[in-house]
């Protein structure tokens, strides 16, 4: 029973980290109709940064997270000026060329990390919060629920109640109708992405006093916001966070009871599936091609 | 093929043979790699001409290599056998993998072969036996064949030589055949093709058997020479490398992706031997030329070769 | 040996790491230097098993070139370690393999796994000797190669027989370990045969991979049968594990195989937690250490240099690549040679041979195939007050001869080789 309301807790907590990378990366495609495979790093971007200000040189913990948000924002809005802007008609360059990122931000953070063993960041908050007998959850982790949570709903209230966020919404169902309206649409990607990127690299600032910071941490966030992405629908962002609670305590559960690679393999045949079956996922939209 | 073409390729093939007795000892292994390399580029280079671009390709050169690997290692099968039988079952488990793959399109095909190879990735690396998990399978026998030492780079280049060039030769065949035209129809004009009655899903899939049967075999090749398999030698950063030869060599032609893993291997080992750059921050240097690439030479290297010799179009299809 | 085919076209050595860091050698002119290489990984997940023992062959070696070299058959010879990088991959450890044989180097000293496999055909043909720190690499056809100081994971038993004794009211234990063969599964199966020759429970045994981000659900899956004892057998990921086990309010015993970084460990949890968990890995200013019978070449002084020079980097193999590097030494002298296949003589021709921590013997043919490691003694090391400190040194020999049938059988239900 024990590990069952353990498990419970974890699952809602990876849930939140799986629902910031998979928003990010939905945004992203939906708005720009580009992959950008080199998501997994902007988180990584965002823990190394609070591992080289908190950890290493000591700026606090809450001064560091907005700063590795804005700089994973700015290499995001980087790429879509210079990447993806020029290659808007053929997504697959745009993907290409995030790959050539991919490579250049895993080797930065390589030579900023230096060689050696994974980093390791010391959580600022270190109590524990003990819930009846048997249930005892970190501070720490609770915060980055509690970051997490809050974050999609500023998404949320940002894209359903604000005049910009239903222009995103606008260019992810449909680009030339929108273009036809007078939207920007230089503008709304850069947005899109400038948030997307942002999500990410919350997503890698909470993580880092929760894990291991590796220059190849990112290998895992992508795959994992694949699986969510396809599973929820592509076009949906309500579906991707949907996609994420579910996965995340379906990994966590089997984890726990069984194994782990077994997960991961258990949800990359799902995506199989789901592309098979229904490759909208469970509540998306076909995108306008 | 023009009389000009095949001679050529013949000095090409002598210059080559020679190679090896010019090359310091430690050179000679990457000769077979790039050997090795060239075979997986061309064949890719087959299932793209389909126009969809699959991520499964350096798994299916895994699924040929555990193939050849076990079957020699456990079952005593000589490299003769194995090695064509390695082709087979990544042949085999391509045809499995159509019907799956092929009803996804575009984005999704190429998440969809990523999520497929991903997990294959994993079996072998969850199932201890019989794939060795991480550590794979090592001590595998190199072929045999009279007193030949093939566990010198020279003999095994040349076999690996010969190998790669036939299969070369009858990937060329192909492509120049009706099938291969069928395909190019396929990947241009799928509607247009459609509506003359070709099988769109057939000749998809068979690109993606025939392309899977040559890089099963090239996995093969690759893995008798190591003496051990692993599952970290086909994962995704393998297939991006493969992305990137195609890409920056240009893929309109079939000697782009050559020149491109041709030119690219050259680049990567004398960026390495001149000592200008710290060999962790190599792949950054990959991923700057990947960008530049797609930013500035959208043709690839062949399409400046092009330019550059202002060949006649009309030879290539 | 002049100008050869090797030398041409060849370019600064591709991958290798320039032996500068921090190593300085007074060469004359017309100076003999001998060269060792290491072909290991110093990026990636293996870097801390790989890189701080070229650190230590440094120290040890200018120490030696310092005090004017050695004399091996008449000549007077520098030592020169050279490294080649492989970061664990097992293409370019035979990159490594053939740089630095063409190097000229004597003997090759490498961590152990897949790596090895994939060098060591070559290695038998070129006659070529090999230093593993996994005996597990040895097969009857390796003749070449040897484990002179490290003969993991058996020497794991040590800490659960010390254990056993010193806690008796512990019955039960649950094991952890990453899932490859070469590390995690040859671990598991020592401390499997060595919990049940105490009559130990495991109740469990989860193998995990590499790419584990969140280990709280393996740590509280394992926990949930509530076990006495928490065995992590050699993972890597021992930082993240002890930290998931201080979330979880753990009261039990904490035994590992290593316990690297430990300073990071106590940042995430607390001296207190960390107190008294058991392993085998002892910091080289230990008092125990400083004795006559211990076969390494000034511990605390080559401890205080290692801190000085590489600060935030001792690991467990940071003495372990030395002491085979002194091995060697001591072998070339006695076969008057630094040809491989003579020092190789020179070892095995010594029933008793040097060991870190005292004479061992020559082991192996009863489980590897081959008499080519060397157990002896082995610390058995705990967590006191911040600092890694033995307790005692406990025989792996002895527990070999009595309990090799049950080490067999578990290793064999794992489906590991045994002969």
């Amino acid at each position: 029973m024990e590990l069952f309301l353990q498990s419970i807790v974890n699952s809602l907590i990876q849930g939140g980290f799986f629902a910031l990378w998979a928003v990010g990366l939905v945004l992203i495609f939906g708005v720009m109709g580009v992959v950008n495979f080199a998501h997994g790093e902007l988180v990584m971007v965002g823990a190394y940064t609070v591992w080289l200000l908190h950890a290493q040189n000591d700026v606090p913990f809450l001064i560091a997270i907005p700063v590795a948000i804005i700089i994973a924002m700015m290499i995001g809005l980087v790429m879509e000026r210079f990447l993806f802007r020029p290659n808007r008609t053929d997504p697959l360059a745009g993907l290409i060329c995030s790959i050539g990122v991919l490579f250049i931000l895993q080797v930065i953070a390589h030579e900023v990390g230096g060689t050696g063993p994974a980093k390791q960041v010391a959580p600022p908050f270190n109590q524990i919060v003990e819930i009846g007998e048997s249930l005892r959850i970190p501070m720490q982790r609770l915060f980055s629920l509690g970051v997490a949570i809050a974050s999609l709903g500023v998404l949320w209230f940002f894209l359903t109640k604000t005049k910009l966020g239903w222009a995103l919404r606008a260019v992810a169902l449909d680009r030339e109708a929108s273009a036809l309206q007078g939207i920007n649409i230089n503008r709304i990607s850069m947005i899109a992405i400038g948030v997307g990127a942002a999500m990410a690299g919350l997503a890698g600032a909470l993580m880092a006093p929760l894990q291991n910071i590796t220059p190849h941490m990112g290998h895992n966030v992508i795959i994992t916001a694949f699986i969510v992405t396809i599973v929820g629908g592509v076009g949906s962002l309500s579906g991707a966070v949907a996609a994420a609670f579910i996965y995340a305590a379906f990994h966590t559960f089997v984890t726990a009871y069984f194994n782990g690679t077994v997960a991961t393999i258990c949800g990359l045949l799902i995506m199989v599936v789901v592309l098979i079956i229904k490759p909208t996922g469970i509540m998306g939209v076909k995108v306008s091609e | 093929m023009s009389i000009k073409n095949l001679i050529i390729c013949i000095v090409i093939l002598a210059g080559l043979v020679a190679l090896p007795h010019f090359l310091a000892y430690n050179f000679q292994d990457l000769l077979i790699f790039l050997a090795v390399n060239v075979l997986v580029v061309v064949s890719y280079r087959l299932v793209t001409l389909t126009g969809e671009w699959s991520l499964i390709h350096v798994v299916m050169m895994g699924v040929g290599a555990y193939a050849s690997a076990m079957l020699s290692k456990m079952a005593g099968f000589p490299f003769w056998i194995s090695m064509p039988i390695a082709g087979l079952t990544a042949a085999g488990i391509a045809a499995l993998l159509c019907f799956p793959l092929f009803r996804m399109t575009q984005f999704y095909f190429l998440i969809g072969s990523f999520a497929a190879g991903e997990a294959i990735r994993l079996v072998w690396i969850y199932f201890i036996d019989p794939f060795g998990g991480s550590s794979g399978i090592n001590n595998l026998p190199p072929p045999e064949l009279g007193d030949i030492d093939f566990y010198e780079p020279i003999p095994y280049f040349y076999m690996t030589l010969i190998i790669v060039t036939i299969s070369l030769f009858i990937l060329y065949r192909i492509e120049k055949s009706r099938v291969g035209l069928t395909l190019n129809a396929v990947h241009w004009k799928a509607p247009l093709a459609e509506s003359v009655g070709v099988d769109t899903w057939k000749y998809r899939s068979l690109a993606l058997i025939v392309g899977s049967f040559f890089v099963g075999i090239a996995g093969a090749l690759k893995v008798h020479y190591l003496g051990v398999v692993t599952p970290h030698q086909f994962g995704i950063g393998v297939m991006v490398f493969v992305l990137i030869w195609v890409i920056v060599g240009g893929y309109a032609s079939f000697v782009g992706p050559i020149i491109g893993v041709v030119v690219l291997t050259v680049f990567d080992q004398g960026l390495r031997a001149s000592g200008i750059v710290d060999p962790a921050v190599q792949p950054a240097v990959y991923g700057a030329v990947l960008i530049a690439s797609i930013l500035f030479m959208p043709e690839g290297l062949e399409g400046i070769g092009k330019r550059f010799f202002s060949k006649s179009s009309g030879e290539n299809a | 040996m002049g100008i050869t085919r090797r030398n041409l076209l060849r370019g600064t050595a591709a991958g290798i790491a320039v032996a500068g860091t921090g190593f300085s050698t007074q060469l004359l002119a017309g100076q003999k230097t001998v060269k060792i290489g290491l072909n290991i990984p110093m990026t990636g997940d293996y870097a801390p098993w790989g890189l701080p023992g070229l650190y230590g062959c440094n120290i040890v070696a200018n120490n030696i070139n310092a005090a004017g070299g050695v004399e091996i058959g008449g000549e007077t010879y520098m030592i020169e370690p050279v490294g080649y990088d492989h970061g664990y991959d097992t293409e370019k450890a035979i990159t490594g393999y053939n740089t630095l044989r063409h190097d000229d180097a004597a003997m090759i000293m490498m961590l152990g796994g897949s790596t090895v496999g994939s060098i060591i055909g070559r290695a038998q043909r070129n006659k070529m000797l090999v230093s593993t720190l996994l005996p597990s690499d040895i097969t009857p056809d390796t003749s070449n190669l040897v484990a002179p100081s490290e003969s993991h994971p058996l020497y794991n038993c040590t800490g659960v027989d010390w254990l056993a004794d010193n806690f008796p009211d512990a019955k039960s234990a649950v094991i952890v370990t990453t899932n490859d063969i070469e590390y995690g599964q040859q671990s598991a199966a020592v401390y499997q045969a060595a919990f049940e020759a105490r009559g130990i429970e495991v109740l469990d045994t989860n193998f995990h991979g590499f790419d584990v981000t969140d280990f709280a659900p393996i740590v509280q899956g394992l926990l949930a049968s509530k076990p006495d004892i928490f065995c992590m057998a050699t993972d890597v990921y021992t930082t993240p594990l002890i930290e998931a086990l201080y979330n979880q309010g753990y009261e039990g015993k904490i035994i590992s195989c290593t316990l690297d970084l430990y300073d990071e460990v106590i940042a995430k949890t607390s001296k207190e937690f960390v107190e008294g968990i058991i392993f085998q890995f002892p910091d080289f200013d230990d008092p125990a250490l400083q004795s006559d019978d211990i076969l390494f070449p000034d511990p605390s002084g080559f401890w205080d240099t290692f801190q000085k020079d590489y600060p935030g980097q001792w690991s467990a193999v940071a003495w372990e690549y030395p002491a085979n590097l002194v091995t060697w030494v001591s072998a070339a002298q006695a076969a008057g040679s630094i040809e491989p296949m003579d020092v190789l003589a020179a070892m095995k021709a010594n029933p008793n041979p040097p060991h870190v921590f005292g004479t061992g013997k020559w082991w192996g043919k009863d489980l590897y195939g081959l008499d080519n490691c060397v157990v002896g003694r082995w610390p058995v090391v705990t967590m006191q007050n911040g600092r890694a400190r033995i307790v005692e040194f406990r025989d792996v020999g002895a527990w070999l001869d009595k309990n090799l049938d049950i080490l067999k059988r578990k290793m064999q239900d794992l489906g590991l080789r045994t002969v």
